[in-house]
């Protein structure tokens, strides 16, 4: 019998445990290690922050869920990796720490034949001044990384719908809270669907709403742009993304760092290194993301942390690494395994694996500043990363020598709906689909992408197409019946 | 005569440099019947991204 741990549990974790579990049956044994008691589709945060859903439709408890398929929960977090066991015992473990199931602070080794690092990020707060501490959200903003973040967002927004009521004009900032911010999507997202409220509640005459972002234009989503097919021209998301924005009547601030956060105000640098304010009343800055932190030691119990993460807290899995200039990446840089190059049996998915280099072309102030958006691969690519990753264990353990199955973000592609609202008949949606996710400049000259598989367009149907995720991924995630149809 | 679907955009602000759709386009956005057809096509786009995704 083998055993196989996953540290994490989000689209990436979840969807590796839900299919190992499937695939190994009792024969073999599933563990799931993850702090967090709920599963939360984290998609719909964005309509529980402007009040249109409450946190018990886009979360459930994870344990019965588990229970149902066979797979050890433990409500945990993962301390440190030790992958060549401890002296008198070459049996890999990790600790772990309890936050749950009435072990809370409790420790313990767990032992593991394959480990999958699927923790997803550290939401880093406090990377910017006044944003917030470690991972603790600041008090100043709102944000809707979390279901309870988007509780409050809610609440706040609703407090500010209310003074606009009394005649009090408003400023809602929303964007990226630091220059090395990814997510830009959320708050894209996010903008739109809080115009959209404002509109419904009959105060967006009295609202100012900028959007604030660290993408040197709009519509780079940390991806570079993208490039589809519309009104007989192939046309720059750029294009796209600012005729949003510009419809709605959305200010925005690019290339911007925000390094100071403040009571009602911020303080950013630009890509052209003049240093500027932008006052609010109501403000959703996105935290960068770092590793979670975990620590790595060998035998002898020296700590070799650097060896198994990249220095942003990210695991290091089949890409390569080296340094080279941005004329110089490639879509064979990107990993297609994502197992770690000197533990075969320890595999990273999801935000958890470290990009070899960004998506997007790096940049930087005058004054040295990096403002970049780095690499997204959330959602759609972290469910089919953790179903590879899960499918190659599942063979390995049968006997196979090496990986068996890939996941490149080089050979796959992503859709994206960003929502305006929730109604079935009003507000439109914007629908996106890309591939592959990493420009492949040799596979596709043009652009960098398949001109007839990367789409943009705006409308109801995009709602529909929303609405139908939200409900078929919950379902999917519960493991009701038929939950294998529905595809990553 | 005043075209009310475009509302009035700053010159030579960012906004002026991009296109906004016009009356035509706002329509189909929301016509159900011709929603229905582009509920049809984007399933299909994303069906097929995913079926090429997966390796």
């Amino acid at each position: 019998m083998a055993r196989l741990v996953i540290m994490g549990a989000g689209v990436a974790g979840h969807t590796a445990a839900s299919f190992a579990a499937k695939w190994l049956g009792k024969d073999h044994e599933v563990v799931v290690v993850t702090p967090n008691s709920q599963w939360n589709w984290i998609p719909s945060n964005i309509w529980v922050g402007v009040g249109e859903m409450t946190k018990d439709e886009v979360t459930f408890p994870l344990a019965p869920v588990y229970k149902k398929a066979g797979i050890d929960y433990r409500q945990a977090k993962a301390v440190s990796i030790h992958p060549e066991g401890k002296e008198g015992s070459e049996t890999p473990y990790i600790t772990i720490e309890y936050t749950g199931q009435d072990k809370a602070g409790q420790t313990e080794e767990l032992t593991y034949d394959y480990l999958i690092n699927a923790t997803g990020p550290k939401l880093n707060f406090g990377a910017t001044p006044g944003l917030g501490e470690g991972s603790e959200m600041g008090e100043h903003t709102v944000s809707v990384c979390t279901a309870d973040h988007a509780v409050h967002a809610s609440h706040e927004l609703e407090a500010r719908i209310e003074k606009m009521r009394k005649g009090e004009r408003q400023t809602f900032l929303v964007g990226t809270g630091h220059g090395m911010c990814t997510c830009q999507g959320a708050a894209f997202e996010y903008i739109f669907n809080i115009e959209h409220k404002l509109k419904e509640e009959g105060v967006r005459d009295m609202a100012d709403i900028i959007f604030i972002t660290n993408e040197s234009f709009l519509g780079d989503f940390g991806m570079g742009g993208l490039h589809f097919k519309a009104g007989g021209y192939v046309t720059s998301s750029k294009v796209f993304a600012e005729s949003l924005y510009a419809e709605r009547g959305i200010d925005w601030i690019l290339g911007a760092h925000v390094n100071k956060v403040e009571e009602g105000k911020v303080t950013y640098e630009a890509l052209d290194g003049e240093f500027d304010e932008q006052e609010f009343d109501f403000a959703m800055l996105i935290p960068p993301f770092a590793g979670v932190g975990l620590k790595a030691y060998d035998k002898a119990g020296e700590n070799i942390t650097d060896k198994l993460f990249a220095p942003n807290g990210f695991m290091k899995v089949d890409a390569d690494y080296t340094p080279k200039p941005y004329e110089e990446w490639k879509a064979s840089d990107w990993p297609r395994t994502l197992q770690n190059p000197d533990y075969k049996n320890i595999f990273a998915a999801g935000i958890a694996f470290a990009p070899p280099h960004l998506i997007s072309k790096p940049m930087q102030s005058p004054n040295g500043t990096p403002i970049n958006p780095t690499p997204p691969r959330t959602g759609m690519p972290s469910a089919m990363m953790g179903k590879a990753v899960a499918a190659s264990i599942r063979d390995m353990i049968n006997g196979a020598a090496e990986p068996t199955h890939t996941a490149s973000m080089a050979e796959m592609g992503a859709a994206c709906v960003a929502s305006a609202g929730k109604g079935l008949l009003n507000g439109t949606a914007a629908a996106m689909t890309v591939f592959p996710i990493i420009p492949d400049f040799e596979k596709y000259p043009g652009t960098g992408r398949d001109i007839n598989g990367t789409t943009g367009e705006v409308g109801l149907a995009a709602h529909w197409v929303k609405h139908i995720l939200h409900h078929a991924f919950i379902w999917k995630a519960k493991l009701k019946p038929g939950w294998t149809l529905i595809p990553e | 005569m005043a075209h009310q679907h475009v509302q009035h955009i700053e010159p030579y602000s960012p906004q002026f440099g991009t296109m906004i759709p016009g009356g035509f386009q706002k329509f189909l956005r929301t016509c159900v019947l011709w929603q229905i057809i582009r509920f049809i096509a984007i399933n299909i786009k994303m069906t097929m991204l995913i079926l090429k995704s997966h390796h």
